[in-house]
């Protein structure tokens, strides 16, 4: 039988399996680039205000970091593509990588650690079938947003061309994505693995390509991230760029059909080594369990906040001479009371912290996970109680939290240091990124009173992290309202060392958490456990 | 003689499935109560009652003289649990699965454990990622028949083991047995009940249907007998309590009431039996004509 009978029906079965999780995709990436879009358009609608923006934009480190380079805005007259693409290009790529790394693991490693891949390897279709079609799908789904979005972009009024390379570079993005996801699905032993090698890939792709827009732009042509940008959609394009995404797709996609020949079924290629024949003393009860499970991930997030803040502090006093130009250092200063570094790091440790709420909410659910597998049970069914069980859970949650996100502090502490010499910024930014847990644990609690009260809507933790997302990276770009960005518990939590710490909002989230917290204890008690 | 478990009029509705419908289920201190019932008969589910996980709508229900889902806590250090589906953290290895539920219930016997995993074979070093469906339960069950609890839940605990394994697991439970504990051993592997039990309760659609000892259920039915005689057998299939008569080229075959033997016994002495073979009811039996002519997993 040939590798690959079987692929049109296991192709037609996976578009049956995401009808509604892929228009959820396609609905949700289009809606906020197009708001984000109309919005933009609306506050820079004359060439006098972009070029205010222009000036701004190219000063503000912060902003370098997190959007780019900014083609197009060093021109005389900015064009409303220009500034568009500075506010959604790096967002909008962002969520087409990670559409392609959930997707993809969704259909290949997570279908073999439920042992589901059995039953399909066990009919008629030939080895490579299924992630031949799981790619082929995600690669269409990928296509099928991207002539979306193209078409909404020009329906709002921009260029043709620019549009075309905007989405192109998007899709080429998310193909590098299904490429780089097809090979970790087959190096890992576990989807989560998977997942989290494939989301640590493109961390690393963001941090590389942030060094190197805030520095001399060499080190951005690391990172597909920079390839994408470089395409330049509304300033120039350069439409070659999209060979380098494309092949680089290809080639990473060949790669992962190479290595699943090789391997067996439900086996990585990183071999596991045996356990122990006996427990350590140490793994006496729910809570040394959670450590346990969790180690990885949190030593995971830990290596990766500490790295990430290094660079950020490091890159930290070229907000300074970015923003040498007088007129738009004001500017910059009326955002903040502190020093144009302050808030330029302030700015920083939020976004960080935006992103590892990822860990606090993945954490959190664990127990649900250990629940709807069937392993929670035994363990109920042991002298351990409910809540015990599940606060302990939480403990890991929380504690691994504040782990990483003072691994962050450091990081941002030593790299500012390391470019300064100026040690004294260690402590205020290793405050910064502890008072941002208090937000962080609030959405933690929300998750846990979740599973307390309705497990089976558990997964809507996510929805807030999505939440606080878009409020908190696109809130100005869309001029949301105060009342909807006082949806997120991060607009309330003071930014630190911009502004001085101030105990009032931090306790409030607090006491919001202890309320979320004893919800989810009053509804873990009282609830079947399935 | 005191009671161990005791339901009674027990109801759980999941949505508009009705799981249990009033049952009653008792199970003495010290015997081995076999529960029978097919697929989706609301076994798995009363198990999950009497662990406390889920609350019964309606209904009594006594564990251990105390209350499973007030006092689950309490009742849990003397119980042990092996569930029908084992699922293990995939990253640990079996001994330390092992280890560490032995360590919840604070009740480590190592000599007991080493003991079991030799028994049954396991290599408690492999990660439970690697364990076949077999193994993964041979892991439950070590966990459970190395504690000192005195009441063992089994939830068709055989059902991925091999038929040496099965021997051994028979084994353990009747040693158990005969340290005076209390073990609900549900399954729908009939002969491994027969083998194993004092008493059974047979559950059907939420409702207990039979319950007794396997000797008292089997009053209730028939024997099965297949005989052949020198002389030609008449007028047999006329008595009463005969039943399913059929006749072969030189054997009979038929069912007949057990009070009815004596008269059966009687009529064929003076034909010359040359061969009689007569079987008690199986469960398997006893299980068909409790669901009649429906599918044994309606």
């Amino acid at each position: 039988m040939t590798p690959f009978a079987g692929f049109g029906h296991q192709l037609r079965f996976v578009l049956r399996l995401d009808r509604v999780r892929g228009s959820v995709w396609f609905a949700a990436m289009i809606g906020v680039v197009l708001a984000s879009a109309l919005s933009v358009l609306s506050l820079y609608g004359t060439v006098a205000e972009r070029q205010i923006y222009a000036q701004v934009a190219t000063a503000d480190a912060a902003l370098k970091a997190i959007a780019g380079p900014g083609y197009g805005l060093a021109a005389a007259e900015p064009t409303e593509g220009a500034v568009v693409m500075n506010e959604v290009e790096m967002y909008t790529y962002v969520a087409f990588a990670l559409m392609s790394v959930f997707m993809l693991v969704r259909h290949t490693r997570a279908e073999e650690d439920g042992d589901r891949a059995e039953l399909v390897r066990a009919a008629p279709i030939g080895r490579l079938a299924p992630l031949a079609a799981a790619g082929t799908w995600v690669a269409l789904l990928n296509v099928v947003i991207g002539i979306g979005l193209a078409i909404a972009m020009t329906v709002v009024g921009l260029p043709v061309a620019g549009s075309i390379a905007f989405a192109a570079a998007g899709v080429g993005l998310g193909l590098v994505f299904v490429g780089i996801t097809a090979v970790t699905a087959q190096v890992a032993s576990s989807a989560r693995s998977a997942r989290s090698t494939a989301s640590a890939t493109l961390g690393a792709f963001f941090i590389l390509r942030a060094v190197g827009d805030i520095g001399s732009g060499r080190l951005s042509w690391l990172s597909p991230l920079g390839w994408a940008q470089s395409v330049r959609p509304y300033a120039d394009e350069r439409w070659w760029v999209l060979g380098l995404l494309l092949a680089t797709a290809v080639a990473l996609f060949g790669a992962a059909v190479t290595l699943s020949a090789r391997r067996d079924l439900g086996a990585g290629i990183l071999p596991q080594r045996p356990g122990r024949t006996e427990a350590s003393p140490r793994l006496d009860g729910p809570l040394a369990l959670a450590l346990r499970l969790q180690r990885g991930s949190v030593i995971g997030w830990g290596v990766g906040m500490l790295i990430s803040g290094y660079f950020l502090g490091l890159i930290a006093d070229q907000a300074d001479q970015l923003a040498e130009n007088d007129a738009v250092a004001q500017i910059l200063d009326q955002a903040g009371q502190g020093s144009i570094t302050e808030s330029y790091l302030a700015t920083m440790m939020l976004m960080m912290a935006i992103i590892a709420t990822g860990y606090t909410v993945s954490s959190m659910l664990r127990p649900r996970g250990e629940e709807r597998d069937g392993r929670a049970s035994p363990v109920l069914a042991t002298p351990v109680g409910r809540r015990r069980w599940l606060f302990d859970h939480a403990a890991v949650a929380a504690g691994g939290t504040f782990l990483i996100m003072a691994l962050c502090g450091l990081g941002a502490g030593i790299g500012y240091a390391t470019s300064t010499g100026d040690a004294g910024q260690v402590l205020p930014l290793l405050a910064s990124a502890l008072t941002m847990v208090s937000p962080m644990l609030v959405l933690g609690a929300f998750a846990a009173a979740l599973i307390g009260v309705r497990p089976g809507w558990s997964a809507i933790a996510w929805a807030g992290v999505a939440v606080v997302a878009v409020i908190g990276y696109l809130g100005e770009t869309l001029n949301l309202p105060q009342w909807a960005r006082d949806v997120s518990p991060f607009t309330h939590v003071p930014l630190v060392p911009a502004v001085p710490f101030d105990l009032l909002p931090v306790a409030l989230l607090a006491a919001v958490t202890v309320a979320l917290a004893g919800v989810a204890a009053v509804g873990i008690s009282h609830r079947d456990i399935g | 003689m005191t009671t161990a478990i005791s339901l009674e009029g027990v109801v759980k509705t999941f949505g508009s499935t009705q799981a249990l419908d009033g049952l009653d289920l008792e199970v003495r201190t010290g015997e081995v109560h076999a529960y029978l019932g097919p697929n989706g008969a609301g076994k798995s589910v009363t198990i999950r009652i009497l662990l406390g996980l889920i609350r019964q709508d309606r209904g009594r229900v006594e564990l251990l003289g105390g209350d499973p889902w007030r006092d689950a806590v309490a009742l849990h250090r003397r119980l042990a649990y092996v569930p029908g589906d084992v699922s293990l953290w995939p990253n640990l290895s079996g001994g330390e699965i092992i280890d560490y539920f032995a360590r919840l219930r604070g009740d480590l016997d190592t000599r007991r454990r080493d003991d079991l995993i030799e028994r049954f074979e396991l290599d408690p070093r492999k990660r439970a990622s690697t364990y076949s469906k077999g193994n993964r339960q041979k892991v439950a069950l070590v966990t459970a028949l190395s504690s000192s609890a005195e009441l063992i839940i089994l939830d068709e605990p055989t059902s991925g083991l091999d038929p040496l394994m099965e021997t051994i697991f028979q084994d353990c439970i009747r040693e158990m047995a005969s340290e005076g504990r209390t073990i609900l051993l549900s399954s729908h592997i009939l002969a491994e009940v027969e083998k194993l039990c004092d008493r059974v309760t047979i559950i059907r659609q939420g409702r207990a249907v039979q319950s007794g000892t396997l000797s008292d259920l089997r009053t209730t039915t028939r024997t099965s007998m297949t005989v052949s005689t020198d002389e030609p057998i008449t007028g047999l299939e006329d008595l009463e309590g005969v039943h399913s008569f059929r006749r072969d080229v030189d054997h009979v075959h038929f069912e007949v009431d057990d009070p009815a033997i004596a008269e059966v016994m009687r009529h064929l002495a003076g034909l010359g039996i040359r061969s009689l073979v007569s079987r008690p009811p199986t469960l398997e039996e006893l299980f068909l004509r409790e669901y009649g002519d429906e599918p044994v997993d309606g």
